[in-house]
């Protein structure tokens, strides 16, 4: 017998490494629960395909990268593009970035940068806009381009207050526009631009009735499962993603006149904020609901604040609604690059007074500096509120496992306790 | 959920104000300018823009035009009866804007509803509207009490030596009327252009006729290019708003709803900031607010703003009245385009 001896590529690694990472956090979604949702299977199938066997979801269409939040999708869906937004959950990826980036660099810059250099794409982005929001992302952006990629940064202002910047806003995203329509060679109109507001206003109100169900005292969805909804939309297509969501939503229609709760009678209500867990640094959110804790609304860019806010038009000629579109990204946003942000504060009190939330999990990547300098405003304010508040500093390595764990279930723990006493 | 429940509170909520307010307006402007021809008389003490100069087919009168006409007494007089004329017309001025609050401005003013109409066939043309920087914005507020000032001081002083200057020449007798748009453009939509004319007769007619002129094409060019252009200068928003507070209509905001995603302030006709940034105050009717609830029909957050009737909450921003306004509600999957 004759046996081929191959030695595997750094490529092949990298993917077979990625592969792990994604399948444990896929398994564990699927199998540690209990209640399944039916048409979550869509969603694991997905991931499963684009993280575990690599295959690509658009060929023969132009894919347009993208980071953060601030990219205006509209515009690149109604210039019959792609947007795949790269901001990346992986440690395999991050420990790539490691060497490209200071040590105590933030991982999910470091595992973006770390697949850029890789060049290891499932789908490949054919041109890459990077918006300027906090310093890493901003460097990030010459460091990639140092490697071969073609990225564009878009000027993003770190104030949103002033009339200063909401013009400089508005022009960057007009010439976000003008660069792209030249990219493309399609002209930006009034009606491909509007017919795109409202595909993605559509698409955003399906996540809003998604988490209209998470204000049941049943809750019949996993915190962990809607941070996978919405993280499929930064790479899935369009259209099958809302056919996806509209079936989610009917099924949860249903499980919640069934009253079924995938969570615990006397579970702790979490509200879930800070740095975004992309998948599959699920860690977190795994650890909070495998400890008998529910989240039931998060206040991160990975999920809420991608979808919270939608395009408001007053006049639907193409000029006002490139103003509404920029007006979205800039004015509504909750980011912590901001130089003040109450804003965020008076979200995350919000969400835990209308999910009716029993404490707020608070988490900063190692490395995130503008969540974790946020952190004491944060916690000072929740303590004016009276809401309990964990913070918690974590990166992508799987270690620190143990220690973690130890943390949150004691804050759930002293949730639970708390809420025994007010009975 | 109430998502299957019909009620008379959804429909409302998820109506359709742009429509709504259109023959809303349609109406008003039809019996302020024509109601004469059937009857109508709403008296001289209303708080919008009926114009006395529109003969027969005026539904009411103008109260600042009664305004000026009183305030032509000696001081004598006016510390006797006419001052006691003054108080009672005043009095039913205010009652009269109790009702509707600034919503006479948004809802009934025709003065108002044509600069609506100009902003329509602007949108139709595809031209941008303009906008006044931030700072320029602040400082043309002052503009309407300067105004409102000099109408009520102008009439005292023809009849009145004050501060031992002159007299003013009787041709300022009705100061604001010179100069106030309307005059020209009301009578017009009942087929009378009398109103376009410079006076002769003497130099203060001369002078006050052409800046009414002037003014009439200001309010044309201007309302074309700026929502609303007049209504940041209207002295009678001035008078209106000193008796704002205990109206019965109301602009209210639960500020801990706000996200401050600015969605109202981008629909605001008068570029009011505080409607998206202050999230403090309840009681959102400011000095420029015409409670066109634009902004209410805009915000996309359950319960944040709301028209409020005497304490009765009557229309208010929901997330379902949004999507349904903005055609979000729904995928319309459609290739036509």
């Amino acid at each position: 017998m004759h046996t081929e001896h191959t030695i595997e590529t750094s490529a092949e690694r990298q993917n077979r490494h990625k592969a792990m990472e994604a399948i444990a956090v896929l398994n564990s979604l699927k199998e540690d629960f209990k209640s399944p949702i039916r048409s979550m299977g869509y969603f694991y199938d997905l991931f499963e395909k684009v993280y575990c066997n690599h295959q690509p979801l658009h060929e023969g269409k132009a894919k347009i990268g993208t980071m953060c939040i601030q990219i205006p999708s509209e515009i690149i869906y109604a210039l019959d593009a792609v947007p795949i937004r790269l901001c990346n959950g992986f440690y395999t990826d991050d420990e790539i970035g490691g060497d490209l980036l200071p040590q105590k660099s933030c991982p999910l810059v470091k595992a973006t940068v770390g697949l850029f250099a890789s060049d290891n794409f499932s789908d490949k982005p054919d041109i890459t806009f990077s918006p300027t929001t906090c310093d890493q992302k901003t460097k990030a952006g010459a460091i990639i381009e140092s490697l071969g990629h073609s990225i564009i940064d878009v000027g993003f202002p770190r104030t949103k207050e002033s009339e200063e910047s909401r013009h400089y806003w508005r022009e960057s995203v007009k010439s976000f526009a003008v660069k792209l329509s030249k990219f493309q060679g399609k002209k930006l109109t009034r009606s491909n631009l509007e017919s795109a507001i409202k595909k993605v206003g559509y698409a955003q109100s399906l996540y809003h009735k998604l988490t209209e169900f998470r204000k049941n005292k049943a809750v019949p969805i996993l915190g962990v499962d809607m941070f996978l909804v919405t993280n499929a939309f930064f790479f899935d297509k369009i259209d099958e993603w809302i056919s996806a969501v509209e079936k989610l939503v009917s099924e949860l229609e249903q499980r919640a006149s069934e009253g079924i709760n995938v969570a615990g009678k006397a579970s702790p209500r979490i509200v879930y904020t800070g740095s975004p867990p992309i998948f599959p640094n699920y860690k977190i959110p795994l650890i909070i609901e495998q400890s008998d804790a529910i989240i039931v609304a998060d206040e991160t860019c990975s999920s809420n604040r991608m979808f919270n806010d939608m395009v408001a038009v007053d006049e639907w000629n193409l000029y006002d609604m490139i103003d509404s579109v920029s007006d979205k990204y800039l004015k509504a946003c909750t980011c912590p690059i901001f130089t003040q942000n109450d804003d965020r504060i008076r979200r995350i009190i919000q969400l835990v007074r209308s999910y009716s939330g029993d404490g707020v999990i608070y988490q900063a990547f190692a490395g995130c500096q503008v969540y974790e300098m946020e952190q004491r405003s944060v916690l000072a304010a929740m303590e004016r509120e009276g809401i309990p508040i964990l913070y918690i500093e974590s990166d992508y390595s799987p270690s620190q496992h143990g220690q973690l764990t130890t943390r949150v279930e004691a804050f759930i723990e002293s949730l639970k306790n708390r809420k025994r006493m007010k009975k | 959920m109430t998502k299957n429940k019909f009620s008379l509170r959804r429909a409302v909520n998820n109506m359709n104000l742009v429509r709504f307010r259109f023959w809303f307006q349609i109406v008003a402007f039809a019996l302020i300018v024509y109601g004469g021809y059937i009857g109508l008389d709403l008296g001289d003490k209303l708080p919008t823009f009926a114009c006395v100069f529109n003969g027969e087919g005026t539904g009411g009168k103008c109260y600042v035009g009664e305004l000026q006409h009183d305030l032509k007494s000696t001081f004598d007089t006016l510390a006797g009866y006419a001052g006691y004329a003054f108080l009672i017309s005043l009095g039913m001025f205010a009652v009269w804007f109790w009702v509707l609050n600034k919503g006479w401005c948004g809802f009934v003013c025709p003065l108002g509803t044509m600069q609506d109409w100009l902003t329509m066939l602007r949108e139709k043309t595809k031209i941008r509207y303009s906008e006044y920087s931030w700072a320029n914005r602040g400082k043309i507020k002052s503009i309407k009490y300067i105004l409102l000032i000099l109408l009520l001081l102008l009439p005292v002083m023809i009849a009145n030596s004050v501060f031992g200057l002159p007299k003013l020449p009787n041709g300022l007798s009705m100061p604001f009327c010179d100069i106030c748009p309307g005059r020209m453009m009301i009578p017009a939509f009942t087929g009378d252009f009398n109103q376009f004319y410079i006076d002769f007769s003497s130099k203060t007619d001369i002078v006050m006729t052409t800046i009414g002129m002037i003014m009439t094409g200001l309010f044309l060019v201007g309302s074309f290019i700026k929502k609303r252009f007049f209504c940041y200068f209207c002295p009678m928003a001035a008078l209106q708003y000193v008796f704002s507070k205990p109206a019965l209509l109301k602009l209210y905001k639960d500020g801990s709803k706000c996200t401050k995603c600015g969605d109202c302030y981008r629909a605001c006709d008068m570029d009011i900031l505080e409607i998206a940034d202050d999230v403090t105050s309840k009681n959102l009717v400011t000095e420029d607010c015409t409670l066109c609830l634009k902004c209410v029909a805009a915000c996309p957050e359950d319960g944040c703003l709301e028209a409020n009737f005497a304490g009765l909450t009557i229309f208010e921003s929901t997330k379902e009245g949004f999507l349904v306004r903005m055609a979000m509600d729904q995928n319309k999957e459609n290739h036509a385009h």
